[in-house]
């Protein structure tokens, strides 16, 4: 029997516990490819701002230079831009947000002085760059914020474009359609894609979430799954031993009043209770620690019960060592029958291990030691004749 | 409401399990006292209950043919009838799930003769027996609304569960084994406030009352407890 046992300690799977960490891992560069694909439509914005800025913007303005009322205006407002979409790119393109509030205050100061500069002449020109070409600014100034914003900067855009035209006395029908036509096309484009970005990172990021949720839930459903059968094999040895022990009765071969068949019954019964009582699907460190010296105990024929109450609050393998260690010892010293319990709950783990009281190893210790008491861990030894108490405990600090 | 067991009249047992070898047990565990007798039993409440109806204690086994019997167990209780229920399903929450519809009393089925006729004995007098398998539950209990044990009374049923032995709990914690034994009780008794109301918890926090174990604003249930009938002593 003992080999069996033996055999059943070595197909003992690793700890699941170091698996269940993959997915930390995992969850890690999960964020990061959230974070690659948004700084994809990072880059796309920016470009798409500066290079319309520069390749139309530029062109317009130059060519419309003469008919300009106030060409110098025009042209510091279009540097203005430059400058600001410029600054809020770079910290774009460094994984930092630009602050809101004083850029769109700067967008907004420009697109009214580029109107009021720009004269009746180039209102709805080309050299009027601030039509067409400052809502990609809003789009940067403005990226991975809510797109109320956005709506609220085009907003602005607009009261400034009608307020020019009243200024400059273009009301005539004629005039405030091509205004409507000029608002909505030049605004559709950057909310579309201003919208379009972040329904993509939104998108980025939940499947990142959910990758890693179901990583964690592999490794989990892994870990249970080994443990489910690291149980079933020994429940399958344990099993077998009880069968053989009933078989030998019902034969006749093992008379019952004989106390070494007795002994072998005991030895059978505890082991099944012990296997049917694991109901952990991922064992803790600290029980898996105490049921491999309880096994260990056990394959020198002593009988034991093992009760685990509660699931121990993850701890410092320091902190687990010294809660486990003097139990273990404490049960290489058992003799007769030994029971293990361990009562956890979120900021207290009790461990105690009874035995009875014989003569042995640590018999001339005096009852109720207190062998070693620290801020932590708490280990207590006492003997009364009648038992061998070992008992740990750990309160959270 | 079965009236409360006293004077030398023996106490009437029942037992209610599914496994005829584990009835012939606890029958055998049973017959060691004298003053307990076996008056009915099989693998049907209802029909134990029609056979035997003056019986003081019913000892029920939580899962009869494959159901768990938590609903019986509930009806049992309201109806003011002592069941101590007995299972080999120890995981705390079965064990609090039992005390919390009303059983008198859980034993685990491994916990052997003594504690068998020592709870049997305390539930048919409305007083508490708390083995060791149960003192581990309530100390354990994870659930928010637990009842609040004081230090000692954990502490007391923490050393119980792990020792079973009153003796070495009286001598760790240096008092005497009664004094660990009304900790214990006292513990018992305030898990009368858990779960639905039932008589059968109504008559043990009445019957602790009497005894002196606890006083009812300790428990701060008095009122709602106050309508219940008290058994006769």
């Amino acid at each position: 029997m003992s080999t069996d046992l033996g055999a059943t300690t070595s197909v003992r799977v690793p700890r699941p516990v170091v698996r269940a960490e993959d997915p930390a891992g995992s969850d890690g560069a999960m964020v990061d490819v959230a974070r690659v694909s948004d700084r994809g439509a990072r880059i796309a914005a920016v470009a798409i701002a500066l290079v319309w800025h520069l390749a139309i913007g530029l062109p317009a303005l130059l060519g419309g230079w003469p008919e300009l009322a106030a060409p110098t205006v025009v042209a510091a407002g279009w540097l203005a831009a430059l400058a600001v979409g410029g600054w809020a790119g770079h910290r774009l393109l460094h994984g930092l947000l630009p602050p809101v509030v004083p850029l769109a205050a700067i967008l907004l100061a420009v697109d009214a002085a580029v109107f009021a500069a720009a004269g009746e002449r180039q209102l709805f020109a080309a050299g009027n760059w601030a039509w067409t070409g400052l809502a990609w600014f809003f789009v940067v100034v403005l990226w991975g914020r809510p797109i109320r914003w956005m709506i609220i900067l085009l907003a602005g855009h607009s009261v400034i474009a009608l307020a020019a035209l009243i200024g400059d006395g273009a009301t005539a029908p004629a005039d405030l359609t091509r205004y409507a036509m000029y608002v909505y096309g030049t605004s559709s484009l950057p909310v579309a894609v201003f919208t379009g970005a972040a329904v993509i990172a939104t998108l980025a990021r939940q499947r990142a979430d959910t990758a890693a949720a179901t990583l964690a839930v592999r490794a989990e459903r892994d870990a249970a799954e080994r443990a489910w059968a690291d149980r079933r094999a020994r429940l399958a040895l344990v099993g077998s031993a009880a069968e053989q022990v009933l078989a030998e009765l019902a034969d006749g071969r093992a008379d019952p009043t004989d106390p070494f068949v007795q002994r072998r019954c005991v030895l059978a019964a505890t082991r099944l209770r012990r296997l049917i009582a694991e109901s952990d699907d991922v064992p803790d460190p600290l029980l898996h620690e105490l049921r491999a010296a309880a096994d260990l105990a056990e394959r020198n024929g002593l009988p034991i019960e093992l009760i685990a109450i509660g699931t121990p609050p993850p701890l410092p393998v320091e902190v687990r060592r010294r809660l486990a260690d003097p139990l273990a010892a404490a049960l290489a010293d058992a003799t007769g029958w030994a029971r293990l319990t361990v009562v956890a709950g979120p900021d207290e783990v009790v461990i105690s291990l009874v035995a009875p009281d014989v003569d042995g190893p640590g018999s001339t210790d005096p009852p109720a030691t207190p062998v070693g008491n620290d801020d932590q861990v708490e280990h207590v030894l006492e003997r009364d004749g009648e038992i061998r108490w070992t008992q740990t405990r750990w309160r959270q600090p | 409401m079965a009236s409360a067991v006293s004077g030398d009249r023996p106490v009437g047992v029942s037992i209610v399990d599914d496994h005829p070898v584990v009835i012939d047990g606890v029958r055998a565990w049973l017959a060691t006292e004298p003053r307990l007798r076996v008056l009915a039993t099989g693998d049907d409440p209802d029909l134990v209950l029609r056979t035997a109806p003056e019986a003081d204690v019913i000892l029920l086994d939580l899962r009869l043919h494959g159901r768990m019997m938590l609903d019986k167990l509930a009806e049992l209780s309201a109806a003011g009838r002592r069941v101590v229920v007995y299972s080999e399903h120890t995981d705390p929450a079965t064990m609090l799930a039992a005390l919390d519809a009303g059983a008198t009393a859980f034993l685990a089925k491994h916990e052997g003769r003594e504690h068998c006729v020592a709870t049997v004995l305390a539930a048919a007098s409305d007083r508490p027996y708390v083995p060791p398998a149960l003192a581990g539950a309530m100390v354990g209990d994870p659930r928010p609304d637990r009842p609040a044990l004081s230090d000692k009374e954990r502490e007391a049923l923490l050393l119980w569960f792990q020792s079973m032995s009153k003796a070495s709990v009286a001598r760790r914690m240096q008092i005497s084994e009664h004094t660990v034994k009304q900790y214990v009780d006292r513990a018992r008794i305030k898990y009368t406030r858990a779960g639905r109301p039932a008589a059968t918890k109504a008559a043990l926090l009445a019957r602790a009352i009497e005894d002196g174990l606890i006083r009812p604003e300790e428990i701060g249930i008095y009122r709602s407890q106050a309508s219940y009938d008290r058994p006769t002593p």
